[in-house]
């Protein structure tokens, strides 16, 4: 007879970002009788995840399990909506001369049928390959044209394959989350730790806070920034180095830029490395990556606008993220840099593993090693997403070349020679936003063998299917300032307790 | 399949020959297949109706397992869902802990795949996200009238058929790639690439390659089939499969329109091949329609599918007894991987047979233990056979996914491959393999709630159910088509 395990009593989150409080909030809300207590500590300047304005669509789907009104966040928190990410100068010249630019848009092609559980496991519906590549995205076309809606989801419309990240303020967001998790009761307190107390089966039983005493819990929760400085100071801990892979240790932040209302962010790559151009309604936000070597005057003169702050990182992840008692999330589970907006796409997915897999008040050994297994395949396939940026045509010249991972050299090899990637476990992108993404940076896609025997006449068919939907959609949304003028009107809040 | 398959799908890049021997013939059982059959007919542009009606089809729900935890006990493994999570948290903790308490039926009135099963009812499932979208279907089909149907809608269109015994492999010595087959009467048949669909000869694959065999004979002791069609005992036709233990194996019974397939999958090492054909014979329910046949097989698979220029797709591969009818669907799948990483203009490249076999060897290591499961979540005492498999040592894979579960109920997760977390609960539950830990959550809830609910559910299902025609009514009025089934 199978009983229900002890419910964790006591849970501490070390770090008051925006990933610790979100932390907080979704284990309030799962285990509504045990105390969560935030640990504040200072913010950690390379913590990416834990400063991200931004995340991608799963996110959307997480607050709203966490319920997280994404109307609020707009209202409240200067949200804002991206469909597509463009990437500038990372393929090849092509013949007259210019550079090869390419956008990614978000889970564009994806069959709705096919986004249920269900549809995946007995409909006999998902096939390893990518398929043939649809003549574009409805995604792409919106934010060419800057229209955009949301899609409703209750009813059909002729944008129900769109989806989109969001972007927000972050302490704005924080300051948002900060009240929902004191109305769900969460503590928090301030305070240096002083040391940590193990519990002798390689976890912790207390943290010391200065002038606070002992913090005792079941379970402790690492978001304190890159240090991980839980995780690291248990025996088990172990990272994973990513630095032959990955090339960038510094990155540079400008001051904020006049607001910006606008459907797309951007990567440029320039001599001296990327650069991101990342549209927010409080401020233009720029970010460059420095490649090796680049002084700081090169650095400067790149970036286009007043530095607000450098850098220095090392990008890796933990071996084992969960240890004893102590599970690491976000920037102290893997840190690398800001490209792509996975850094907090990763954290709330890590997340989510956790409230998948919440343990009761005693830990099993086999469901760390599970846990262990899913959060290491995450950060691995992120980790080969971010290593494909500088896998593409023109930023080997840029970084020079780096150690592909065996995983991602096969991968590549099947995209440029049979235009299909192989399906993996925990991906960080859909197979076909990774197939974009991989057409954006300028990589030449090979043809599948159904293709080069497909007739021109469905071949022509799916087009006009296609540039049907797209009248469709443009018809269906107002132009995106319009949209904005309409969300950010008060409107009536379904309860006031809301946060 | 693989000829209309390819056909199909690349015409204008490869012309397909096809040889055959009807000295030989097909081995001509295989008859419950898995809901992604319907895909690969599908996509072949089929009509179901025309399909069904050809093989003397019958709609498939599930397996009925009967006594393979405990002698008079059974389950249903449905091809579909039991409930729905709640909170993020799986609808079997919940039904654990109503269990526990003796507030919960058995976890299979919480699928409508299960009851309508149960009920001998069938519909096709809704196309929304309604409960009556929890399930898929697959046929059960006479497997020796599959076998020409795909055979003739191939050379539809456009597959040349060759009938003929193959008796010689040309082999170029250099690459040791095969050049072409000799037919007895002498013709000559060459090709770039050769598909080994010899069955359980394996002529080029595992005869004139010599690649290597994987045996996983001390897991999977089975070795013999004993096959034998009956009629129908009822009217009643069921739709699903039912595997019920035996002292040294297991019988299957796959209800077809016309009639009903059974047979013996037994373990040679613990009875003879007469006695198994005498319990076949004892256990039909219907008139039998044919002397037992034995089939004789090795479960393992080739270290390599696809070796040179030769790929082997089915039986010539590997073979896993049909517990959970997955030949077919392994067969399936490797014509669409071979089709995915189909060879350009005739050269191989070798990524892409590593990719194929990747692909295949993952698609038979997911079933094999979900096979190994069945054999070894029981009670049974009662036989030298079942005392082996209830003690054997399983794949290091397989201990830890059942650690798991009995310590946490838990299920370890993939996206590849087949058996996701419905189809581990069903076999852990069914075969009383029950965990001794459930999710902590599920208290939270209070206890008459989550016990409404699950009641809410059950009666809805039982009113879904009600609704949906008989299986034998369905086959003969919605689909007149198949007018066989009269
Ligand atoms: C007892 C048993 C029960 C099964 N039940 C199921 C089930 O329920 N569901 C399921 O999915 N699968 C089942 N299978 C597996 C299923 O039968 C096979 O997957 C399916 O029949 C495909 O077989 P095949 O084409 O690989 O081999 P075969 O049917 O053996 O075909 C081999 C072909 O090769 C030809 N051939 C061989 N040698 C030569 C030669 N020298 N020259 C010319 N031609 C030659 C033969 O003529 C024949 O056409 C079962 C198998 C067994 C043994």
């Amino acid at each position: 007879m199978s009983e229900a395990r002890e419910r964790l009593r006591r849970i501490a989150i070390a770090g008051g970002g925006q990933l610790g409080i979100l932390t907080a909030i979704a284990l309030r809300r799962a285990l509504p009788d045990a105390q969560v207590v935030v640990i504040g500590l200072p913010p950690d300047p390379a913590g990416f995840a834990d400063r991200a304005s931004t995340a991608l669509p799963f996110t959307n789907r997480l607050h709203d399990r966490l319920k997280i009104d994404e109307t609020q966040l707009v209202q409240r928190a200067g949200g804002s909506h991206r469909l597509v990410t463009r990437y500038f100068g990372w393929g090849d010249e092509d013949q007259v001369g210019e550079k090869q630019n390419g956008a990614m848009a978000y889970g564009a092609t994806l069959d709705p049928q096919l986004r249920t559980r269900f549809a995946q496991e007995w409909g006999g519906g998902r096939s390893a390959g990518g398929g043939a590549s649809p003549p574009g995205s409805l995604a792409e076309v919106l934010a060419d044209a800057g229209r955009f809606a949301v899609p409703p989801g209750d009813v059909s419309t002729p944008i129900d394959q769109v989806d989109y990240a969001l972007r927000w303020n972050m302490p704005a967001y924080r300051e948002m989350l900060i009240a929902m998790a004191q109305q769900l009761g969460a503590q928090h307190v301030a305070g240096t730790m002083e040391a940590l107390q193990p519990d002798g089966a390689g976890g912790l039983a207390a943290i010391a806070i200065a002038g606070q005493g002992l913090i005792e819990a079941d379970l402790f929760i690492d978001c304190s920034g890159t240090q991980a400085h839980l995780l690291s100071a248990l025996p088990e801990a172990k990272r994973q180095d990513w630095s032959a892979m990955l090339p960038v240790r510094r990155v540079l932040h400008a001051i904020p830029g006049e607001p910006m209302l606008a459907l797309e962010d951007r990567f440029s790559l320039l001599p001296e490395g990327w650069l991101c151009e990342f549209a927010g309604r409080d401020g233009l936000q720029v970010t460059l990556a420095l490649a090796d070597g680049v002084s700081e005057d090169a650095a400067l003169r790149a970036l286009g606008a007043g530095p607000a702050g450098l850098v220095q990182m090392e990008p890796g992840c933990a071996q084992l993220p969960w240890c004893g008692n102590v599970i690491a999330l976000g920037d102290a589970a893997a840190s690398f840099e800001p490209l792509g907006f996975l850094n907090l796409d990763l954290a709330h997915r890590q997340l989510a593993l956790l409230l998948e897999m919440l343990p009761g008040r005693t830990i099993e050994p086999l469901e760390r090693a599970e846990y262990n297994r899913r959060a290491l395949l995450m950060a691995q396939q992120v980790r080969d997403t971010l290593a494909v940026h500088y896998a593409s045509p023109r930023a080997r010249q840029v970084f020079g070349a780096c150690e592909l991972p065996p995983s991602l050299e096969a991968a590549l090899d099947q995209f440029a020679r049979r235009g299909r990637l192989p399906f993996r476990d925990e991906p960080a992108l859909l197979v076909q936003e990774y197939m974009a993404l991989l057409r954006a940076l300028g990589f030449a896609e090979g043809t599948t063998p159904q293709s080069r025997s497909a007739d021109q006449r469905s071949v022509e068919a799916s087009r006009q299917a296609f540039a049907a939907q797209a009248r469709a959609a443009l018809e269906f949304t107002p132009p995106y300032q319009q949209f904005m003028q309409q969300a950010l009107q008060p409107q009536p809040v379904a309860s006031d307790l809301q946060y | 399949m693989t000829a209309a398959g390819l056909a199909r799908m690349l015409p204008g890049l490869a012309t397909v020959d096809l040889i055959e021997s009807e000295d030989i013939g097909i081995v001509g059982v295989g008859e419950a297949t898995l809901p992604h059959i319907r895909g690969f007919v599908e996509s072949l542009g089929i009509d179901e109706a025309a399909f069904m009606k050809a093989t003397h089809a019958t709609y498939k729900l599930g397996i009925d397992f009967r006594d393979f935890g405990r002698i008079g006990e059974s389950y249903i493994h449905p091809f579909g869902s039991f409930g729905e999570e709640v909170a993020g948290v799986g609808f079997h903790h919940y039904w654990l802990e109503l269990q526990r308490q003796g507030l919960a039926g058995e976890i299979g009135e919480y699928s409508l795949a299960v009851a309508a099963a149960r009920a001998n009812r069938f519909t096709p499932p809704a196309g929304d996200s309604s409960l009556a979208s929890t399930y898929g279907y697959a046929y059960q089909f006479d497997a020796t009238l599959f076998g020409p149907f795909m055979r003739d809608f191939g050379i539809g269109i456009g597959v040349t058929r060759h009938e003929g015994l193959v008796v010689d492999v040309e082999r170029d010595g250099a690459s040791g790639n095969v050049t072409a087959l000799v037919l007895k009467d002498g013709r000559r048949i060459e090709g770039d690439l050769f598909i080994d669909c010899s069955g359980f000869r394996s002529l080029l694959l595992g005869g004139a390659l010599e690649e290597e065999w994987e045996d996983w004979t001390h897991w999977l002791p089975c070795d013999r089939a004993a096959a034998m069609p009956c009629t129908h005992a009822s009217d009643d036709i069921r739709p699903y499969t039912t595997a019920t233990a035996m002292p040294a194996g297991w019988r299957w019974q796959i209800p077809l329109q016309h009639r009903m397939g059974n047979g013996y999958v037994f373990s040679s090492a613990h009875i003879s091949e007469d006695e198994a054909c005498e319990a076949i014979r004892h256990s039909a329910e219907g008139k039998p329609l044919a002397d037992p046949r034995i089939l004789r097989f090795r479960p393992g698979r080739r270290r390599r599918s696809w070796s040179h220029n030769v790929v082997g797709v089915g039986l010539a591969s590997g073979f896993l007894e049909p517990l959970e009818s997955t030949s077919i669907y392994l067969a399936q799948m490797a014509i669409t991987y071979l089709i995915e990483l189909f060879p350009d203009g005739g050269a191989i490249d070798p990524r892409d047979r590593d990719e194929f076999n990747r692909l295949v060897d993952m698609e038979y290591d997911r079933v094999r233990d979900f096979l190994i499961l069945h054999y070894n979540a029981t009670t049974r005492d009662d036989s030298e056979f079942w005392n082996h498999v209830r003690t054997m040592t399983v794949p290091d894979s397989l201990a830890d996914k059942l650690e798991l579960w009995q310590r946490a109920g838990r299920i370890e997760k993939y996206a590849d491959g087949l058996f996701y977390d419905a189809s581990w609960i069903a076999v852990y539950v069914g075969q009383g393999m029950l965990p001794r830990r459930h999710d902590s959550r599920v208290t939270l809830a209070d206890p008459m709630r989550v016990r409404n609910a699950l009641e809410r559910l059950r009666q809805e299902i039982g009113t879904q159910v009600s609704a949906m025609p008989g299986h034998r009514d369905y086959l003969m009025s919605e689909a007149a088509r198949l007018a066989d089934a009269a």
